[in-house]
């Protein structure tokens, strides 16, 4: 406490009322009864990334112009944001937090727009060195296989990736037409993550024929198997061997091979996915009308939405609620094909509802071309009996990928059936992540329950309503042409004013609320955080509520 | 360099000239073009100032005795509702000896609602320990905010620089603007003897128990009279300076008068017309504006007035119950010294046009008229 003063006259008054006194002494804070601390939470759009993305982060760097942490923020979670950043179904804008507010930040393009500065920076990758001796073998150069052989890699694990294909790539190679992943920058992509660490390429080699998983178990400290679904499944309809009737997979393995295609005049595509989309539309580059016919309705579709909008705006025809019964084939080379229609019963064990068949009511198509698009399975009798499974796919135990043998890990579509690339990429580095730790020695993370926020927590006095950021795109009659991409990446300019919509949900990026509106100067402003000086803060919470982004908590004192 | 623009843009260029730090305010017609030269100003880097934007007018004063206790020279603008929301912050600007300046442009309050020119949003403010300058012209206008702010930082007391809606907020009129390396030299920098530091922390705004509350508030009269000098000499200084000066009263054409007519704002300027006028038809008329009504010159205008026969006082303002606000002020500083008659006029209410026409009429109402009400006389109800 300091020294009383007497003024000897009022002379010696301050002009107005203030304290002569240096009143460091006093420490307010003890007037607290609740106490404001740093707290960030998950974003809700991480939450919603299979791969776990810290989606927050890489934007926040983003808007700093700091683009290489921003690709090293990704490359944590996904070692190819430039593919999912163009293919992936987005889910975390499912999750994103401005969609209750405008429009959810536009995730992708920003993802794609930094992974392809990756790209053109290879100096920002550092090539590991083999540290380890355990080697790895790693089954199938799809997302998956490609996902686990960068992490171990760049764990320092000599890895080995037998692929059956000529080249790496799995279904982003021959599943994903090049309008939607040009095939040039799917090679960009396997090769910086072949240039990461001690990765080694076998092609040409099969599981089954070429080599056999229990042998590789010998081999190898460990072995992931990422083989993806490589089988169309059968439609079980009379007639549907034969000319006339193609696999949809197969069709896009020959489109993406480079052959020139000729589907023919009129084309009917079975399916509702992805496949069936991607068969549709390249159908259309080659100059055939064509029906996508799906048992369910549009609502039940499985492809991603974006994909049906585009189909639709190709020109692609869509008849619901309709199953092939028979088909049949007349001396012109075409194929008749009666569909049995269909009407929605109750929902199945997907949550959608099952068709069942419309009485008798029927109707017939006669077409050049039908695709059957209706899944894949995967070829169990490759895996020999090294691994037990459920039906043609792989059975694991645990999040990790773990299957019944100790020593080999799946995951990928071959463990969930069809599923998408990103949910592919967050198993492999996932089971990398396991099989590190298992050959180090290394106790298991504990798993944490994750703290989030919603549209309530933010403080959206601060954001003006802004609509989402779209990227340039050609024509529907240009993209018709051939197979170019539909859009173009963000420049820096787009890429700017989409990142600057983020709320930056629960993390705190250095807006200086708290700092600025604090009254009793009890927040300090350090190089890269902030700090409360309880001595002073007296737990008024204007920094709580000023926060935009709820990146601070509050206790009761003495609890 | 001059330039034709109207009065808003000449506080503008008059703040700009002061090497103000922060601005806060509002919009409010017919204030807002000061504040959106100025925010344009410094969004394009030609006034380094910051330009804090807010939700209402207390906000925009409370913004302004932040960043005034904090050490900086600012700046504020409003009008009629906008000042009265200041009220609460307008006290405390007094009672925490900071050297704000704030323009108010003379709006009629509501309601009824209106945009145009009366005096009774700024003199309802008179007891709250501003200085107030009342304005006639552009020139006057942009030279008075320098002046304000030399004024303000001697005294420590919050200075209101006033000028009427429309006829002077958006006339247009040719004025020398002031550029500040011209102005620096006679406006230094804003030193504070005391100011918010985090690195030399005081309490600020405590508790005065009655053992010094008294003392303080005397301590603001006496900053208030001791201002009196510093008005005449900043007046003064800025003429030598820069060739014009405006004075504390303005008399015209007194020295035989045997009637004056009180004035302020730019009925100022009307009357000196009329009292051409009249002169030319023989009559012994003068004028005389009341440019400093806070504080309240006294002397000067005892000095002007106690040499006439009849004094008449247009006031475009009412104290309801009681009279003509400048009839008051002017009786009050005659009371007991002459027995010069005083008569009370108001006019121009609302923005009613206050013309030639008008202000001869009161001349020779108060020359002739044996009847008139020596208090309260309203000219041109239609009632």
């Amino acid at each position: 406490m300091g020294e009383k003063i007497t003024f000897k006259s009022f002379k010696e008054m301050p002009l107005c009322a203030m304290s002569i006194a240096d009143m460091t002494y006093n420490f307010t804070g003890s007037w607290r009864n609740v106490r404001p601390y740093y707290d960030f939470k998950v974003s809700p759009c991480r939450l919603g990334c299979p791969a776990a993305e810290d989606i927050q982060r890489y934007i926040y760097l983003a808007t700093q112009g700091d683009f290489e942490q921003a690709w090293k923020a990704i490359i944590e979670s996904n070692p190819m944001p430039s593919v999912t950043g163009r293919v992936c179904f987005h889910p975390c804008m499912e999750k994103c937090t401005r969609k209750d507010y405008d429009q959810a930040i536009n995730i992708p393009a920003v993802e794609r727009a930094i992974g392809d500065m990756g790209l053109d920076n290879p100096k920002w990758i550092k090539k590991a060195r083999a540290t380890k001796k355990e080697k790895i073998a790693v089954i199938g150069g799809g997302p998956a296989g490609l996902s686990c052989a960068f992490y171990l890699a760049r764990a320092g694990y000599p890895v080995t990736i037998f692929e059956a294909a000529a080249a790496l790539g799995g279904m982003l190679r021959w599943g994903i037409p090049e309008y939607r992943l040009p095939n040039e920058l799917l090679d960009r992509v396997v090769q910086s993550i072949l240039e990461s660490g001690p990765i080694t390429v076998k092609t040409g080699t099969a599981l089954g024929t070429d080599v056999a998983l229990d042998m590789l178990e010998k081999e190898y400290a460990a072995v992931f198997v990422g083989v993806g679904l490589t089988r169309s499944r059968a439609m079980g309809v009379a007639g549907e061997e034969g000319p006339g009737v193609e696999h949809g997979l197969e069709f896009l393995r020959r489109v993406n091979g480079g052959e020139k295609v000729d589907p023919g005049k009129s084309v009917v595509v079975v399916g509702g996915g992805n496949t069936a989309m991607d068969v549709a539309r390249c159908a259309r580059r080659a100059g055939s009308e064509v029906t996508v016919v799906y048992r369910r309705t549009m609502n039940e579709m499985p492809a991603i939405a974006d994909e049906i909008e585009e189909a639709e705006k190709e020109g692609v025809f869509f008849h619901f609620l309709a199953a092939p019964k028979t088909i049949t084939r007349g001396g012109s080379g075409r194929v008749t094909v009666v569909f049995q229609q269909m009407k929605l019963g109750q929902p199945d064990e997907s949550g959608r509802r099952r068709p069942v068949p419309d009485g008798d009511k029927t109707f017939t198509m006669e077409v050049d071309k039908l695709f059957t698009a209706i899944g894949e399975e995967g070829d169990a009798a490759s895996f020999g009996k090294a691994v037990e499974t459920d039906g043609a796919l792989i059975r694991t135990k645990g999040a990790f990928g773990e299957t019944l043998k100790a020593k080999i890990f799946a995951g990928g579509d071959i463990v969930t059936g069809a599923a998408s690339v990103v949910e592919a990429i967050a198993a492999g580095r996932k089971a990398a992540e396991r099989i590190g730790r298992m050959l180090s020695k290394q106790p298991e993370p504990a798993a944490e329950e994750p703290r989030t926020i919603s549209i309530e927590n933010i403080n959206t006095a601060y954001f003006s309503k802004a609509k989402r950021t779209l990227p340039p795109r050609i024509s529907v009659e240009a993209a018709l042409e051939g197979f170019r991409e539909i859009h173009a990446g963000f420049d820096e300019e787009l890429l700017g004013r989409e990142t600057a919509r983020c709320f930056s949900c629960g993390v705190c990026n250095f807006c200086d609320n708290c700092w600025v509106f604090c009254p009793d100067v009890a927040v300090k402003r350090l190089d890269d955080q902030y700090e409360f000086n309880y001595d002073y803060c007296k737990g008024c919470l204007v920094c709580v509520t000023e926060c935009p982004r709820s990146a601070i908590s509050t206790r009761e004192e003495g609890r | 360099m001059k330039k034709v623009i109207m009065g808003n843009h000449a506080v503008s260029y008059g703040v700009r000239a002061s090497d103000v730090k922060v601005i806060s305010a509002y919009p409010i017609t017919p204030q807002t073009q000061i504040v959106e030269l100025l925010s344009e100003m410094c969004a394009k880097g030609e006034l380094e100032a910051k330009f804090i934007a807010v939700e209402s007018e207390h906000s925009a004063l409370t913004a302004c005795v932040g960043a005034s206790a904090a050490g900086v020279r600012t700046f504020t603008a409003t009008s009629s509702q906008g000042l009265l929301l200041m009220h609460e912050i307008i006290h405390w600007a007094v009672g925490a000896r900071l050297p704000i300046v704030l323009v108010n442009v003379n709006r009629a309050v509501g309601p009824p609602w209106s945009i145009w020119t009366d005096q009774n949003d700024s003199l309802s403010q008179r007891d709250t320990g501003w200085l107030q300058l009342y304005c006639e012209s552009n020139q006057e206008t942009q030279d008075t905010i320098v002046q304000a702010f030399k004024i303000a930082e001697s005294v420590m007391l919050p200075v209101m620089v006033v000028l009427d809606a429309f006829f002077l907020s958006h006339t247009f009129e040719i004025v020398d603007i002031l550029e500040p390396e011209q102005v620096r030299p006679f406006l230094p920098p804003y030193k504070p003897k005391n100011r918010i530091d985090v690195d030399d922390p005081h309490a600020f705004g405590n508790l005065a128990s009655p053992g010094e509350y008294f003392e303080l508030r005397y301590m603001i009269e006496k900053a208030m009279e001791a201002s009196r000098d510093v008005v005449r000499d900043v007046d003064r200084e800025f003429e030598q300076r820069f060739g014009r000066g405006y004075g504390v009263v303005k008399p015209y054409r007194c020295d035989d008068a045997e009637i004056i007519l009180v004035t302020s704002g730019t009925v100022a300027s009307t009357a000196r017309a009329v009292v051409d006028e009249m002169r030319g038809e023989g009559v012994k008329i003068g004028s005389l504006k009341i440019r400093v009504f806070r504080p309240f010159p006294f002397e000067e205008v005892y000095q002007v007035l106690s040499k006439t026969k009849k004094v008449a006082v247009i006031d475009r303002n009412i104290s309801f119950g009681h009279h003509g606000i400048f009839y008051q002020e002017v009786k009050s500083a005659l009371y007991g010294r002459t027995n010069v008659p005083i008569i009370g006029y108001i006019t121009g209410l609302g923005g009613r046009d206050v013309t030639p026409r008008v202000i001869r009429s009161i001349a020779e109402k108060a020359m002739n008229d044996r009847n008139a009400e020596p208090d309260i006389n309203w000219i041109g109800v239609k009632i």
